[in-house]
C-alpha cells in the first residue's frame, strides 16, 4: 500500500465519520398525533390536564339544576353568564384560558346558557360601537344601550400541592369553578376537578 | 479488634435498617397512561344540547297552554295586565302565571279551603312580572287578593288598587326607607338615617314631616346652613293657620313647627343667612361650616339671676 493510498483512505474515513456525525445531529422528527391522545413528558401541566378539567366541568355544569331552574322561573329564557376572573394560584404556568374557552364553547353550543363578552372582550366591542355612531350609516349602526346583562358570573381558581422525595414527585391539582348570582351573590353551581400525578424520574429505564 | 468489628457491623446494620424505615408506599395503579384517549367534548355538548332542547320544548308547551287558558278566561283590564306582564288583583292562578310568563313548574302551590298561596319553587330564582320579583301571590276564591314583591328595602305587599299604581309603589318604598331611617336614628347612626330620609324624600316630595326629619338630622350633624334651609322649607310647606285651627289632631305637627321655628331663630343668630336660596338636593356635599367659633359662656356674678 503506497503512502498516497493510505492518505486517501484516511481522508475518506475522516469524511465518512464527519458525515455520520452530521447525520446523527439531524435527529428531529415531527409527527401529527390525535389531540385526544395522552402524551405526558415532563409531568408538568399539559393539554391532557386541560382537557380533563374542561370535560369534567362541562359535565358537572350541565348536570346541575341551575340553568333549568332559571329557565323555568323565567319563561324558558336561558340564563346569561359572564366569565369573570379565573386565577392560577400554583407556581406553574397553567393556561387557564384553554379550559375556560372549552367551557364557554360548551355553554354556547348547548343552547342552555347564553354567554356575554367578558370585561376585556367587550372593551373592543364598545369602541367599535362608539365608532359606528359617528361613521356608520343610520340603518347599519349598532344601537347603544342594548347590551344583554349577565345573571351569573363564572369564577374559579387552580391550586396545587407538590410533594417530592429524591427522584419521585407527586403533584396534586384542584380546580374549582363556581357561578355566582350577580344580584344576590349566591353561588348557584360549584364544579370541581382533582388531578393527582406521580412523577418518577428514573436514571435508567425502558 | 474482633469485638470492635462486630460492633461496627451491628451499628452499620442498625443505620441501614433505620434508613429503610421510610413512609410505607402503596403503588397505586395508574388511571391514565401515555397512549390513552381523553373523552370527546363534542359528544358531551351534543347530549347537553339535546337535553336542553327537550326540556325547553316541554316548558314552552306547558307555558303556552297556561297562557292560552289565561287569555281565554280574561276580560278587560285583566287581559291588558296579562299582555303587559303584570300581576293584578282579581287574576286567576293561570292568569298570574301567564303574567309572569311561567309554567306551574316554577311555583309551589298550597291550597287551604278557599285560600291558595303560590310561592316560587326556588327562592333564588323568583319569577318576575313587569313590576318586580314576585315572592308570593295569595288568592281568595281563585282570585288574586295580595301580591308580595321583593324590593331593595324589603317585601312590598300589594293588596289594594292604590298599591298597584306608580305612586302607590313610590309611597311604599318611601315608607320602608323612613322606617329604616328611624331605626338608624334610634341606633345613633345619624349619617345613615339622613341618607335614608333623603332617599325617601326623592320618592315622597310632599311630606312636611319627612322634611322636618331631614332638617333635624342636619341640625344634629352640625350642618346649620342646610338645616336652616330645610326648616324653612318645612314651614313653607305647611298651611300653618289651618293646622293651628285643627288643634290636637295635629299636635305632633304643631310641636314640630314650634321646634323648627325655635331652631331657625337660633341658627339665624349663629350664622349669616345664605345669599341666594339654593335648591338643596339630596346627597349633596355639605358646605364648609359657617358656624362661628364657640364663645366662652358669659361669666356670672355670684348671686346674679337670669
Amino acid at each position: 500500500m503506497t503512502i498516497t493510498t493510505t492518505v486517501a483512505i484516511r481522508r475518506l474515513a475522516a469524511f465518512g465519520l464527519a458525515a455520520v456525525t452530521l447525520a446523527a445531529c439531524n435527529n428531529r422528527r415531527v409527527t401529527r398525533v390525535d389531540p385526544a391522545s395522552v402524551t405526558d413528558l415532563s409531568g408538568r401541566w399539559n393539554d391532557v390536564d386541560s382537557k380533563l378539567v374542561a370535560n369534567t366541568l362541562i359535565d358537572q355544569t350541565f348536570a346541575g339544576p341551575w340553568s333549568a331552574q332559571y329557565a323555568s322561573a323565567h319563561g324558558g329564557t336561558p340564563p346569561t353568564v359572564i366569565v369573570g376572573s379565573f386565577r392560577n394560584r400554583t407556581l406553574e404556568h397553567v393556561p387557564i384560558g384553554m379550559f375556560v374557552k372549552d367551557l364557554e364553547r360548551a355553554y354556547v353550543n348547548s343552547g342552555r346558557v347564553r354567554l356575554v363578552a367578558s370585561r376585556d372582550e367587550r372593551t373592543e366591542v364598545r369602541d367599535e360601537r362608539e365608532d359606528q355612531q359617528t361613521n356608520a350609516s343610520a340603518e347599519a349602526r349598532a344601537r347603544i344601550g342594548k347590551e344583554n346583562g349577565a345573571n351569573y358570573m363564572l369564577q374559579g381558581d387552580v391550586q396545587a400541592i407538590e410533594d417530592a422525595e429524591g427522584r419521585e414527585k407527586v403533584v396534586f391539582y384542584q380546580i374549582d369553578a363556581f357561578l355566582v348570582d350577580l344580584e344576590s351573590n349566591q353561588k348557584v353551581w360549584i364544579g370541581q376537578h382533582k388531578i393527582k400525578k406521580y412523577i418518577d424520574r428514573r436514571r435508567i429505564g425502558w | 479488634m474482633h469485638t470492635s468489628l462486630k460492633a461496627t457491623l451491628l451499628l452499620g446494620a442498625g443505620v441501614v435498617l433505620a434508613g429503610c424505615n421510610g413512609p410505607r408506599r402503596i403503588r397505586e395503579r395508574p388511571i391514565m397512561t401515555n397512549g390513552d384517549r381523553t373523552a370527546s367534548q363534542e359528544r358531551m355538548v351534543a347530549n347537553a344540547a339535546a337535553d336542553g332542547v327537550a326540556d325547553n320544548a316541554m316548558l314552552m308547551q306547558t307555558r303556552d297552554s297556561v297562557y292560552a287558558k289565561a287569555v281565554a278566561t280574561c276580560r278587560g283590564s285583566i287581559c291588558a295586565s296579562v299582555v303587559k306582564g303584570e300581576i293584578s288583583l282579581g287574576m286567576t292562578p293561570s292568569q298570574a302565571m301567564a303574567a309572569t310568563r311561567t309554567a306551574p313548574a316554577a311555583w309551589t302551590i298550597r291550597e287551604s279551603g278557599a285560600a291558595t298561596v303560590m310561592v316560587p319553587r326556588v327562592l333564588g330564582n323568583s319569577p318576575k312580572d313587569a313590576t318586580g320579583e314576585v315572592v308570593m301571590v295569595q288568592f281568595d276564591d281563585d282570585r288574586v287578593n295580595a301580591v308580595s314583591y321583593r324590593e331593595t328595602q324589603g317585601i312590598r305587599v300589594v293588596s289594594s288598587a292604590a298599591d298597584t299604581t306608580t305612586d302607590g309603589r313610590a309611597t311604599a318604598m318611601a315608607d320602608a326607607l323612613i322606617r329604616e331611617g328611624d331605626q338608624f336614628n334610634a341606633a345613633g347612626d345619624r349619617a345613615r338615617a339622613l341618607d335614608r330620609y333623603d332617599r325617601a324624600l326623592a320618592l315622597k316630595r310632599a311630606d312636611p314631616m319627612l322634611e322636618y326629619k331631614v332638617a333635624t338630622m342636619l341640625d344634629l350633624q352640625l350642618r346649620p346652613v342646610e338645616a336652616q334651609i330645610r326648616y324653612q322649607r318645612f314651614l313653607q310647606s305647611l298651611e300653618i293657620e289651618r293646622i293651628r285651627a285643627q288643634g290636637d289632631a295635629n299636635a305632633q305637627l304643631a310641636d314640630a313647627i314650634a321646634r323648627a321655628q325655635q331652631r331657625l331663630i337660633v341658627l339665624e343668630r349663629q350664622a349669616p343667612a345664605p345669599q341666594a336660596a339654593p335648591q338643596p338636593t339630596p346627597q349633596t356635599t355639605p358646605p364648609p361650616p359657617t358656624t362661628p367659633p364657640p364663645t366662652p359662656p358669659p361669666t356670672r356674678e355670684p348671686g346674679q339671676t337670669r
